[in-house]
């Protein structure tokens, strides 16, 4: 159901300050010098991938020197195949994704050894169907996720044991429809972001009650239109993605007030400096700046790139990795 | 002494440490005059009254906030500094090991190099606690040494990192790769579950609906014993009590039941259904008493679904394994007079006593939903003759003294803004109709209306008539 009505009530509401955010992701890769860059250096993989996504959705991927992000990724490539966070650090499947997700934005997978890739990410599949993180074994939802998704942008889902990985996923289903980090754990909206675009890419949506896991989706938007992620818990710009891309892969999209969330999304911004937060007034960081453009992205807002809700990539790099553009 | 210098110093010289937090400059005074007021001003040297740097008394540990970021740099620097070295000599005693004195000289030199690892990887934890590298280091060294002590010395550095950053997910799953190191090895599984089921109830009294944090108390259900998730269930009770908004709590209990009521194999069949019986009736009770006193709380109306789908379920079952008639229809009669209790609650919830406080609407919201979630989950529900049902709700709406108050100024509006409009919309004509018979509103047509949604049921239909549902 496409709603193309935004055009009188952004007006009404603010609209998206696409210069000043860009001007903000920018600034946030020089701004190195205080201790909360320097305790989120590790994940610095995972930055380049909130930051550069958002930058590519408002249509500026091509302020930033390619060259250098590709050399940094490829710094960041150990010899079992995985990625780090940053150079120096250990390898993980959460750095693996995005690094390989950076590299689809810049149409350069052909820089990647792909089997080498493949072999780190089909080496932890456990028996069950479930995978670890990295060698030392943690279990969770999420890593099933990146992994199908990741082997699906390289074009090697064939590699692991899909069936396994989606019997274990539904293994993490709740009777309230949602899906935990491992079975019987509490159902969250990122992990059921994971579960959710797992199944999708994989092609097993059949296996999710769309009506039951949508009602306690769409029960997530409270009174002042925002997501929440949890009953009890107070809205966040993240779960603008998590919820969001879920309800739109189901099919349950028209359940929630899109025009409120909208309005939600876009008082968070900081009109002065750029960026989004969490909540309107709060301190604004690139992971929600991310997830609040890719959020409003998928509400159709205009002068956005169109972006996938199972690979989280621009429609347009989607295409392009199987279509060929 | 340098900065990093006199933070391991600390930590070298109280083992015992169990608290750390980052202080401003000015709480630093404060802390000192409390100090001075105790008459205790030199006791603790470098590190007590006058040290502006580093707080430590009582097995606490402060820091102060203006040395952080230097603080940290330095931790990391030496951090990765020694691991780089130490993964060297690893290579090298891993590729060429013949000569015997190469081996104790490297052995010795790689035991120093460990020492290091630790202690660099404390510090900077303490600081940036999901920095994975530094966990992993240490999973390194404990792994090759293979001393209880050291993996028990994991668990208090965990717990010490929980304590200044109760969600850090690197501290919570390092604490499940210690436990499934040792468990079973060297201490007494039963207990360290205990343990860590005691630790995650103290961090989720100071950190409100932490996932992680129950999560991991989720993860431990999987190990424990029958009689031990029926401890856990009572004993974690009077604790949802006081916190009726953690719904993460309740998915704990969800969690134990469930586990619970599918154990059932081994031992009496018999004693075990009797139990069970009781663990699914004792939780009903209880949800029932919070969700009459603790007015308009989300998560003690989504437990409460999931208890009445638990019971019916067990209701139904019991049915089908009865082939006896009598059987059948006194189970049919035990879904009925529990159908009536619900209905009765819906009923007495969704009186706004109050409409200045959300509250009172929040409740009689979530008692509506509760109950079409039960309609629409339950498919008993709709062979029941619950027309009739709702035909008596809406007699006593009616003829209730109340009733002005259920129906006064824009009441037909007011329970439901909390949910969006094309949140009801897309539950189509048979729940609009619902809502509207359930909030009281009587349409001249609700027998007919009524009855023909909920026995022809057609879930979540796709077509929506404007008048049934701008309530």
């Amino acid at each position: 159901m496409a709603d193309a009505s935004f055009g009188f009530s952004t007006l009404q509401m603010g609209e998206l300050a696409i210069g000043k955010h860009v001007h903000y992701i920018l600034s946030v890769e020089k701004k190195k010098d205080s201790f909360e860059s320097v305790v989120m250096d590790h994940l610095r993989m995972n930055g380049a991938y909130w930051g550069l996504t958002t930058l590519d959705l408002l249509g500026k991927l091509d302020s930033v020197n390619a060259d250098e992000v590709l050399s940094w990724i490829m710094a960041c490539q150990h010899e079992s195949g995985g990625f780090s966070g940053n150079i120096g650090h250990d390898p993980h499947i959460l750095y693996t994704l995005s690094a390989v997700q950076v590299l689809a934005l810049f149409n350069k997978l052909d820089v990647l050894d792909i089997d080498k890739v493949a072999t780190y990410i089909t080496g932890l599949q456990n028996e069950d169907g479930s995978f670890s993180g990295d060698m030392w074994g943690e279990v969770d939802t999420r890593f099933s996720y990146i992994a199908i998704c990741c082997l699906s942008i390289l074009r090697c889902l064939d590699k692991i044991n899909v069936e396994k990985a989606v019997s274990y996923i539904l293994s993490c289903k709740n009777l309230d429809g949602g899906f935990g980090c491992t079975p019987g754990g509490e159902s969250h909206a990122g992990q059921i972001f994971c579960c959710v675009g797992a199944l999708a890419i994989t092609g097993s949506l059949h296996h999710v009650d769309k009506d039951l896991l949508g009602w306690w989706l769409c029960e997530r938007q409270v009174k002042s239109g925002g997501l929440n992620g949890r009953p009890e818990k107070l809205p966040d710009v993240c779960y603008s993605w998590w919820v969001l891309s879920s309800l739109i892969m189901i099919d349950r999209v028209h359940w929630i007030d899109k025009e409120k969330l909208v309005k939600f999304i876009l008082d968070c911004q900081d009109l002065e400096n750029g960026g989004i937060s969490d909540r309107p007034d709060d301190a604004v960081d690139v992971f929600h700046t991310y997830f609040g453009v890719a959020g409003l992205s998928l509400l159709e807002y205009p002068g956005l790139k169109a972006v996938d809700p199972a690979y989280a990539l621009p429609v347009d790099v989607v295409n392009r990795i199987f279509f060929g553009r | 002494m340098d900065l990093l210098n006199q933070l391991e110093t600390i930590l070298e010289s109280d083992p015992l440490i169990d608290e750390v937090g980052f202080i401003h400059p000015s709480q630093f005074v404060t802390l000192h005059k409390e100090c001075g007021e105790s008459g205790n001003l030199s006791a603790d040297g470098d590190f007590g009254s006058t040290n502006m740097k580093f707080w430590n008394r009582d097995h606490k540990l402060g820091i102060s906030t203006e040395v952080l970021l230097p603080l940290c740099k330095a931790a990391k620097s030496a951090f990765m500094n020694v691991m780089k070295q130490y993964k060297m000599l690893s290579n090298l005693s891993d590729s060429k090991s013949e000569d015997e004195n190469a081996m104790y000289v490297s052995s010795l030199s790689c035991q120093s190099f460990e020492d290091e690892v630790m202690k660099h990887s404390r510090a900077l934890l303490l600081l940036s606690s999901d920095f994975g590298t530094a966990w992993n280091a240490r999973k390194l060294v404990v792994l090759k040494e293979q001393q209880l002590s050291m993996f028990t010395d994991e668990l208090l550095l965990s717990a010490l990192v929980l304590s200044y950053s109760p969600k850090s997910e690197q501290a919570w799953s390092h604490r499940r790769w210690v436990i499934k190191m040792i468990a079973g090895k060297h201490l007494n599984l039963q207990q360290i579950l205990a343990k860590e089921s005691e630790l995650v109830e103290k961090i989720a009294e100071r950190s409100k609906m932490n996932y992680r944090a129950w999560n991991h108390r989720c993860w431990l259900v999987s190990y424990m014993t029958r009689e031990q998730m029926l401890h856990e269930l009572k004993r974690s009770r009077d604790w949802a009590g006081l916190h009726v908004a953690d719904n993460s709590c309740f998915h704990y209990r969800r969690r134990l039941m469930l586990r619970i009521l599918e154990n059932k194999q081994e031992g009496d069949d018999f004693s075990y259904g009797v139990e069970n019986y009781h663990v699914m009736k004792e939780e009903l009770d209880l949800n029932e008493v919070l969700v009459k006193r603790y007015i308009g709380r989300e998560a003690l109306w989504l437990h409460r679904r999931f208890l009445s789908l638990m019971w019916i379920q067990h209701l139904t079952t019991m049915c089908g394994i009865s082939c006896h008639s009598e059987q059948k229809t006194g189970i049919d009669n035990e879904i009925n007079l529990f159908l009536d209790k619900e209905l009765c609650l819906l009923d007495s919830c969704s009186v706004i006593q109050d409409t200045e406080f959300e509250d009172f609407k929040a409740q009689a919201m979530y008692s509506a939903i509760y109950f079409l979630w039960l309609v629409k989950q339950i498919p008993q529900l709709r062979k029941i003759e619950m027309h009739e049902k709702l035909k008596v709700i809406v007699t006593s709406f009616t003829s209730s003294p109340s009733m002005s108050s259920r129906l006064g100024s824009d009441y037909q509006i007011q329970p439901w803004s909390g949910v969006s409009l094309p949140f009801i919309k897309s539950f189509a004509t048979w729940i609009g109709d619902f809502i509207t018979a359930a909030v009281g509103v009587v349409l001249a047509s609700m027998d007919k209306v009524v009855r023909t949604k909920l026995t022809g049921c057609r879930p979540y239909g796709s077509s929506v008539s404007a008048n049934n549902v701008d309530c």
